[in-house]
């Protein structure tokens, strides 16, 4: 799936000159500097870096999460930078899924109504989304654990039902940070194989980040930042 | 997103609060509490004095005077002496009575006169007398609209024919006995049928309205001889009923046969009349109904001509008039039309202006009070909704970037503040309605289902400390629930601007 990113399809996202300062104190801080990157469709992409290398200002400004300084990100053609708060909600609702490094369910809701909540922001009927829902957890095992509340699973649990909410709605992107810096080893290897397998089937883009390089190992390409800067942007055989 | 799922998640946040939510409900039933009940005493107090001013009259009675002369002196004035009425600029006459019957809205009016020549009124052959009796005259046809009401028999129909007052019998003296027991003595009304009387030693017991001290005779079955103008020599008055040889006390019949005959006696100033029914005492309207005799105007100006023709033929005018109103909200308008006419008029507007505008006043008052509870529940749920937001800021980021619209988390938080607002004033307003009736039948004398009923729905002579008039209860419900959408609207806000990054940022 490499040679995607030179073949003749447009790329689904598209990083062009980004820059990023924060303002810290009286100083100004550049957590990201004249970045460019095309991610092509399908492929599994890990933005790797020590912590303080800039790895998840990047993912949030791929996310459209904050406004970059300069340049712009566009995902499917869609320059997410310049969208409107509703406009960016509703392009988040269609395309994009998320997982966290600390899960971020929602307390009081059980697994079920955790994985249908992005279908419920659309607008799905209780039942059709709860379908839904149940479908995807039966698919990363957790068929147990439908009617649990998040304090009531493990982190690995955790962490699948929020695998199961980012691919409910069949989204194009996946965005990742650090989806196993909270896991064990073991649940480690389960949860990545498991997105990837996922992302595989419906030709889904991942963009992962991480500092782990075993987890690194998953992704078809590795792009090192340090500094603000990428370093390096290699393939995986 | 749906509007169900909406409700559903305001629904679980506000129950996964369950202590804060109650408490901060709480609040606004007592604030709900307050107001509705401080406006139901004040509307309370309104319906007292609706009650008091129906008590002391028609409200859609007008009393006309003639212009110039104002109330006191009105009822002093003679009706014959049309001299006074010459030199005002407009006559209170039958033209000005059909003139005002005529006014929009106005359903009956009469002429009033009263005789105030010394007079003796005797029965039984004058063996019963009196010299204090008020003799009025109304337009007899308009006696119903003006809410004249008989305790006893019909009204009159022939030119003999009287209507007296309730207690006109007991005015009389027994010649025969001797001063001081020649009287029986009047009963007063001291309601739930029970009456009081005094003897002339001053002793006063209260006894139940049948076992009352009856009057020496039975006005219906007797013959009124009416006799003008003899001050204190009542003897030639006595003499002259003597002479037309009345034999009161018999039947009916044969009494109204005694009174034709009488009216067509000898003597100028002798006049017999047939009571034909008792009226029920009411000082609205005049003496007369307590303890004088009630006439047409026709049997008046009859009697006065007898007397003197010269002066009766002239004497037209009225000294006061009385005009019903079909509508108590008419009444302004109609007194300023009569005004206009160029009489004086009375009725019990200003005064039911004045208390309706006192009772305003209170109303607002209390209202205020209660309101005041109602603003410290505002804050309450302000403050509920800041903590809320505070504490959910996380969960807020993460549906923001699974793609939540901002419209609805702010209707999400909109939601629960209005529902609290809403539950509040729902359970306020139930809990203000049993406070409520618990007033009123404390007021009303104890727990019965008869009071019960008074004092949910109220009565003519029902005295209720508490009136809540049903838009009262609409009104606190939309009140309370638009406090608590304006209580969490700043809150809401604080959420909407909650950025998705603050749900990655926050790490445990």
């Amino acid at each position: 799936m490499g040679e995607s990113e030179h073949g003749p399809s447009r790329p689904i996202i598209e990083v062009r000159n980004l820059r990023k300062e924060y303002p810290v104190g009286d100083e100004v801080v550049v957590a990201l500097e004249r970045v460019n990157l095309r991610i092509p469709k399908g492929q599994i992409c890990c933005i790797f870096g020590e912590s303080g290398s800039g790895k998840s200002t990047l993912l949030n400004q791929l996310a459209g999460m904050e406004k970059p300084t300069r340049g712009g990100v566009m995902i499917g053609g869609v320059p997410i930078s310049r969208l409107e708060e509703h406009e960016l909600a509703e392009f988040r609702q269609k395309h994009l899924g998320f997982v966290f490094q600390s899960y971020n369910l929602l307390p009081n809701l059980t697994a079920v109504e955790n994985v249908a909540m992005p279908l419920m922001f659309r607008g799905v009927p209780k039942e059709q989304r709860e379908a839904a829902a149940r479908a995807m957890l039966r698919r990363v095992g957790l068929e147990r654990r439908m009617k649990h509340f998040p304090y009531q699973m493990s982190g690995g649990q955790q962490q699948r039902v929020g695998i199961a909410r980012a691919f409910v709605a069949k989204p194009q992107v996946v965005f990742a940070d650090e989806p196993t810096g909270n896991l064990d080893s073991k649940t480690k290897t389960d949860v990545m194989e498991m997105m990837c397998s996922f992302a595989r089937r419906l030709d889904q883009t991942i963009v992962l980040v991480s500092h782990d390089g075993n987890m690194a190992s998953y992704a078809d390409r590795i792009v090192t930042l340090l500094d603000g800067r990428i370093i390096d942007d290699t393939m995986n055989d | 997103m749906r509007f169900d799922d909406i409700l559903r998640l305001c629904a679980q946040n506000m129950f996964r609060r369950k202590s804060r939510t109650i408490l901060t409900v709480l609040g606004v039933i007592v604030g709900c509490c307050s107001i509705v009940l401080m406006i139901s005493l004040g509307a309370g107090v309104s319906e007292q004095n609706r009650a008091m001013l129906k008590q002391m009259g028609d409200l859609n009675i007008i009393t006309v005077y003639r212009p110039g002369s104002d109330y006191g002196t009105a009822s002093s004035t003679s009706t014959s002496s049309s001299g006074t009425g010459a030199d005002g600029e407009v006559k209170l006459d039958d033209d000005a009575i059909a003139a005002i019957k005529n006014i929009p809205g106005v359903v009956g009016a009469t002429g009033q006169m009263t005789i105030d020549y010394p007079l003796t009124v005797s029965t039984d052959n004058g063996r019963y007398y009196t010299t204090y009796v008020m003799i009025d005259a109304i337009d007899m046809a308009e006696s119903a609209t003006m809410g004249l009401e008989l305790t006893q028999g019909e009204s009159p129909k022939r030119a003999d024919e009287v209507l007296v007052g309730q207690y006109f019998a007991y005015q009389f003296m027994d010649k025969y006995r001797p001063d001081g027991y020649n009287m029986r003595n009047q009963p007063y009304d001291a309601g739930d049928g029970q009456v009081t009387q005094c003897d002339n030693t001053g002793n006063c017991e209260t006894v139940p309205a049948d076992e009352a001290q009856k009057p020496f005779f039975d006005p219906l079955k007797s013959t009124i001889t009416v006799t003008l103008g003899s001050t204190d020599g009542s003897s030639s008055g006595l003499a002259g009923s003597t002479g037309s040889g009345a034999s009161g006390g018999s039947t009916g019949s044969t009494g109204s046969g005694d009174g034709a005959s009488g009216s067509g006696a000898s003597s100028a100033n002798t006049f017999k009349f047939k009571p034909t029914g008792i009226l029920k005492e009411d000082y609205n309207k005049g003496q007369a109904t307590s303890t004088g005799m009630l006439l047409d105007i026709t049997q008046v100006r009859a009697m006065l001509a007898k007397l003197d023709k010269s002066t009766a033929l002239k004497s037209t005018s009225y000294t006061q008039a009385m005009v019903k109103v079909s509508d108590i909200s008419q009444v302004p308008d109609v007194e300023q039309q009569i005004r206009d006419m160029g009489f004086g008029t009375m009725s019990y507007e200003q005064m039911r202006k004045d208390l309706e505008q006192q009772s305003r006043f209170i109303q607002l008052m209390l209202g205020g009070i209660g309101a005041v509870s109602l603003l410290v529940a505002a804050i309450g749920i302000t403050n509920t909704m800041v903590m809320s937001v505070t504490e959910r800021t996380r969960e807020i980021g993460i549906m923001k970037a699974l793609g939540c619209y901002v419209r609805d988390i702010r209707m999400m938080f909109l939601g629960e503040a209005g529902a609290i607002g809403f539950l509040g004033g729902m359970i306020g307003c139930v809990l203000s309605g049993v406070i409520s009736l618990g007033l009123n039948l404390i007021v009303l004398g104890g727990f019965s289902w008869e009071h019960v009923r008074q004092a949910i729905m109220g009565g003519d002579d029902v005295t209720r400390l508490s009136v809540i008039p049903p838009w009262l209860f609409v009104f606190a419900i939309l009140f309370s629930m638009a406090i608590g959408l304006i209580s969490g609207f700043g809150p809401s806000n604080k959420a909407v601007r909650i950025p998705a990054l603050d749900a990655i940022k926050n790490e445990q």
